[in-house]
């Protein structure tokens, strides 16, 4: 009989022996540690908003009120200035 | 023991103290062997650094030291690889280099003469006055230069650049970043030449005189809550009240604005043993603090500085100069329109196409690639208009699409997409959407694809170079570009090339359109090749 095979019938063994409620617990805990690393995830890609809601603040302010005043030489002039100071 | 230097590394009794490795007299290298090496009988190996490689082959005197050069552990000639000249680590100009304490090959202040030296100070101190007076931003000096004003009243001799850093206001991450782009802006409009490395750092880069170009840090640092953030990668503790109001320090006749209290900025940055010299000291950061910081400021320049050191390095002299065929078969379709490159690498396609007469454009995010495209269009009498562009980062996008939308081009992109993560291509169906809605051009890609009648195509597998380029499924493509209201007019799967001009089995062709919104929608069907 392989270390594997050995391994795996002294782990069925010991679960055969623990109550239902430990088996229980230790599945939950399985499942909250598979839940955190999911939120952990979660939690990362919403960090990544901010630089998006800054990007977005940025274009809108330096932006905005030149088109807004539609003066195309004006915004010809500022579009072209804001693409070299990116 | 006896200390033992190879073409493998270096093998040395074991110990937890830093030593310094000298070749022919100038510093290369310190290494500490116990948390650098791996135990071999004998002693420690302590592997040399993947960028010292290159130039060990040769012949040299090499000293091993402790750091106060008074235990010597080995100084004697050495002859590593298969070269016979002298061992040199050195750069274009010849000037000597040494490994920086993050592993980057950077000109130590011991190796520059003092009238460059004093023109970094000159300059660091100009940096200071401009942030000050221009970008609106009180900064100080820190890291490396502040620690050797402190324990030395000088710089260190291993160091090689300047560190600025100033204390936000702000608390919010969206905040620290837009004040960095306005920080960015200012110091643009002054001349400075700069690079943005995350959402909270720009590199200024100052020419000296003697050809090097010295790069001055600019870190944001702030608080969230009660964690301080420094960057680089630091977090901890650290009140406001230990660095303003400012205090002052000398360093070789210059006067610099430094934390209220350097020696609680030095601990916080180096640990309680920052008085103790350690040229091979390495950070230890907190991972959930560097997380914050990777999250919070970046992921748009990941793959940058590979790129950089790809499009810089031997290997692109592998990249054919010649127009590829896939160029080849794009050109007939190209019409009147001016066509744009993105992610032009090497822009042999980009210097093609203006051969053919066509207007041309290039873009990439690397710079390097972009001054080779100049140069060799300057070189050859072609005119192709080369410009930044990081998908990744919204503005870069967003600036160039609107752009485009009042200047109607083709775009051509080959071998890109391999390239991109998925923010980065959705920003790419964003700018094709932009530029392509009102002037009518086409999108044209290729790409090494995904094909199930092709053994190991799996989505992800990295091809050359040096998985630099990942397979794409031309499923999920298409996906994209029809959920960003294109339409896939042209689809082939087919044996192909890479960017080497390799044979490929699976290389996908798709030439895509996006109708203007009051047009009706084309209903001729997609013409789908195998």
């Amino acid at each position: 009989m392989s270390t594997h095979e050995i391994r795996t019938r002294l782990r069925s063994q010991a679960r055969d022996r623990l109550p239902g409620p430990v088996v229980e617990r230790i599945r939950g805990r399985v499942s909250l540690r598979d839940r955190v690393r999911v939120l952990e995830a979660e939690v990362q890609e919403n960090r990544q908003l901010n630089r998006r809601i800054a990007e977005l603040t940025d274009v809108v302010t330096e932006l905005l009120i030149p088109l807004d005043a539609r003066d195309q030489d004006r915004v010809d002039e500022v579009l072209s200035r804001y693409q070299q100071g990116l | 023991m006896t200390t033992v230097v190879s073409d493998d590394g270096i093998l040395l009794p074991a110990a937890s103290r830093p030593f310094l490795v000298e070749i022919d007299g100038h510093y290369v290298w310190s290494l500490t062997p116990d948390r650098d090496g791996v135990r071999r009988s004998g002693g420690v190996l302590v592997p040399w650094p993947g960028v010292l490689r290159p130039f060990l082959s040769g012949r040299g005197r090499i000293r091993i030291t402790d750091t106060t050069g008074e235990e010597v552990l080995h100084d004697a000639e050495v002859g590593l690889g298969a070269g016979e000249g002298p061992l040199a680590v050195v750069d274009a100009q010849g000037n000597r280099l040494s490994v920086d304490k993050v592993g980057h090959l950077a000109r130590s202040f011991a190796d520059t003469g003092e009238a460059v030296q004093q023109e970094i100070l000159v300059g660091t101190r100009r940096a200071l006055d401009d942030l000050r007076e221009h970008a609106g931003v009180n900064a100080y000096l820190n890291y490396g230069a502040l620690l050797g004003a402190i324990r030395e009243g000088r710089m260190l001799a291993h160091d090689s650049d300047t560190d600025l850093c100033y204390l936000s206001d702000h608390t919010s991450p969206a905040d620290i970043i837009a004040e960095s782009y306005r920080i960015s802006r200012a110091m643009r409009a002054l001349g400075w030449n700069l690079l943005r490395m995350s959402g909270g750092d720009i590199k200024l880069l100052l020419p000296l005189s003697d050809g090097r170009i010295c790069h001055i840090d600019v870190f944001v640092a702030f608080h969230v809550g009660d964690t301080f953030f420094q960057l680089g990668n630091r977090s901890g503790s650290l009140p406001r009240s230990s660095i303003e109001p400012f205090s002052t320090i000398e360093l070789h006749g210059h006067e610099f604005p430094a934390p209220r209290d350097p020696e609680a900025m030095l601990a916080f940055l180096y640990g309680p043993h920052w008085r103790t010299p350690d040229p091979s000291f390495r950070y230890e950061d907190p991972p959930d603090g560097v997380r914050r910081l990777d999250g919070w400021l970046r992921g748009f320049r990941s793959e940058m500085g590979l790129w950089t050191g790809f499009l810089n390095g031997p290997r692109v002299t592998d990249v054919p100069r010649t127009a590829s065929p896939f160029a080849r078969w794009v050109e007939p379709q190209l019409g009147d329109l001016p066509v744009l490159d993105l992610g032009t690498g090497t822009g042999r396609d980009a210097l093609w196409f203006a051969r053919q007469g066509h207007r041309t454009g290039a873009v990439d995010f690397s710079r390097a690639g972009l001054g080779r495209v100049r140069r060799l269009a300057r070189h050859r009498g072609l005119e192709v208009e080369a410009g930044q562009l990081i998908l990744g980062e919204l503005r870069s996008t967003l600036s160039l699409g609107t752009r485009l939308a009042r200047d109607p081009h083709h775009l051509y992109a080959r071998h890109l997409l391999g390239c991109l993560d998925d923010a980065a291509l959705d920003q790419l169906w964003l700018l094709a959407r932009m530029a392509l809605r009102p002037g009518g051009g086409s999108l044209f890609l290729e790409f090494q694809a995904v094909d199930d009648q092709v053994p190991d195509t799996a989505a992800g597998t990295a091809v050359e170079p040096d998985g630099l380029v990942r397979r794409v499924d031309p499923a999920a493509v298409r996906a994209g570009i029809e959920r960003s209201g294109g339409i896939v007019e042209r689809i082939t799967l087919a044996p192909g090339q890479d960017m080497f001009d390799h044979p490929d089995l699976a290389v996908c062709r798709i030439r895509a359109v996006w109708p203007a919104p009051t047009a009706p929608a084309s209903a001729a069907p997609t013409e789908e090749t195998r």
